[in-house]
């Protein structure tokens, strides 16, 4: 999937991923999309919390070799 | 000077046992809060996401007391330290996070003795985080353990302390909650673990179905395997001494074990109808009832600050038990069935039978949460 800006969190815990996730989608515009890699497993559940809570939309997410990979349209 | 304190598991653990005031800000996702918290008689606790709180702890301020101990609680630990740090700068007094988060309080167990006579000693460690309970029966220099957590160390410790051998294991139906502990004590101890054959257990172990009696040190402790079908087909219960019922999942200070995790509720409903009005019928009303669960610890906790009762006291606080047909017992059971189980308990039961290895974090993320066994009954 086709991103405006990629957001590297690997080996980061919580609340990193989200702390940078929340500054970085501030850069983009209403519509941009927002890729984030994240190892923390956490993460997925916050995202989803954090983004419904905060009118994002996460669009897609995958798993490879222990990444967790999310797409977020800025709301 | 105010700064920020790390409390825990066990210190939480002591403040849950003796009732003491404390006020919890939980800061995961509201969806993990509401299926399992830390709960106490004098718990406090309110939630609000860690990561509403990143720009500002104004919002949460004005939920918490001031004249009490703030504990902060997180998963892990991380966000309830960033967020009990903005509480210590905007003032507040006695603020703590929790050491290890949820996944410590999930692990935590506090041992209590429960029994003591000329013949044996009594032991139950209360796993408060997830209301699971396990016993050591110490006889002589001999020990037995009954279903034990994950934790092998801890039984060994308080071996240890007693100057017993951990000679006996056993298990009283296949967990779907938890990770038995029983085969990891086992084989650092030489102890024999018994389990029943029908559970599906695919390692050596002693099969209750040859097993009907176990009986061990100078003092002739009996041990005897009811067998109490309900709760999975292969539940027993023990009774020792005829004085004290381990009854397993099968029934519960606060109700009975639910007979619905197999997809045959009806089914092992009527085997749970046999169990309690044919078996358990017959034993007196001063056998003291020790399960392998709670739900609510402020109900289910005794005077004598463990979770246990009389049979008596339990037949009388659940109608159920007592003057109802089969039909009924059945209907009140399936109508009560819930739909949800414990997380993840298809994986846990693999794992039990020895089909599956973990590693230990796995096994940590598979057992976190509720344990969600018994019945949710209204009578």
């Amino acid at each position: 999937m086709k991103s405006d800006m990629i957001l590297d969190t690997k080996g980061l815990a919580c609340p990193m991923p989200i702390v940078k996730t929340r500054k970085a989608i501030n850069e983009l515009q209403s519509g941009q999309i927002l890729e984030i890699h994240a190892t923390d497993k956490g993460a997925k559940s916050d995202l989803v919390a954090w983004a419904k809570s905060t009118g994002h939309q996460l669009v897609e997410t995958q798993e490879e070799n222990g990444v967790f990979k999310f797409w977020i349209r800025k709301g | 000077m105010r700064t920020l304190q790390a409390m825990t598991a066990e210190q939480v653990g002591h403040m849950v046992m003796n009732k003491e005031d404390l006020f919890i800000l939980d800061v995961r996702n509201t969806d993990n809060y509401a299926s399992w918290k830390i709960e106490g008689t004098n718990v406090e606790s309110y939630n609000i996401p860690y990561f509403e709180l990143l720009d500002g702890v104004d919002e949460a301020l004005s939920h918490i007391p001031e004249n009490k101990k703030v504990l902060v609680v997180c998963a892990k630990e991380g966000s309830s330290k960033l967020v009990a740090e903005q509480l210590v700068e905007a003032g507040r007094g006695e603020v703590y996070y929790l050491e290890g988060g949820m996944k410590s309080w999930s692990e935590f167990m506090q041992p209590t003795k429960v029994f003591q006579d000329d013949k044996m000693k009594v032991y139950q460690f209360i796993r408060v985080g997830k209301g699971c309970l396990s016993y050591m029966v110490i006889s002589g220099n001999e020990a037995m353990v009954i279903d034990p957590s994950r934790f092998s160390s801890v039984y060994q410790a308080l071996a240890e302390v007693e100057g017993v051998g951990i000679t006996h294991i056993v298990d009283s139906h296949l967990h779907a909650d938890h990770i038995s502990g029983g085969k990891r004590l086992a084989d650092e101890t030489g102890a024999t673990y018994y389990l029943m054959k029908s559970e599906g257990a695919v390692f050596e172990h002693a099969p209750f179905e040859n097993h009907e009696f176990i009986q061990f040190a100078d003092v002739n402790l009996q041990v005897l395997a009811v067998k109490t079908p309900g709760h999975t087909p292969g539940s027993v219960s023990f009774l020792i001494n005829d004085h004290l019922l381990f009854s397993g999942d099968t029934i519960f200070v606060g109700g009975l074990g639910r007979p619905d995790l197999g997809g045959k509720v009806r089914e092992w409903a009527k085997d749970l109808y046999q169990t309690v009005y044919e078996k358990v019928a017959r034993m007196a009303d001063d056998v003291i009832v020790l399960p392998a669960h709670y739900s609510d610890v402020n109900k289910e906790m005794n005077e004598d600050c463990y979770i246990g009762a009389t049979l008596g006291q339990v037949r009388k606080n659940n109608e159920i038990m007592l003057n109802q047909t089969k039909e009924q017992f059945v209907d009140t059971v399936a109508s009560s069935a819930s739909t949800e189980t414990p997380p993840n308990f298809e994986e846990i039961v693999a794992i039990n039978r020895g089909l599956m290895e973990a590693s230990i974090e796995r096994e940590q993320e598979l057992e976190i949460g509720p344990n969600r066994c018994a019945v949710h009954h209204s009578a």
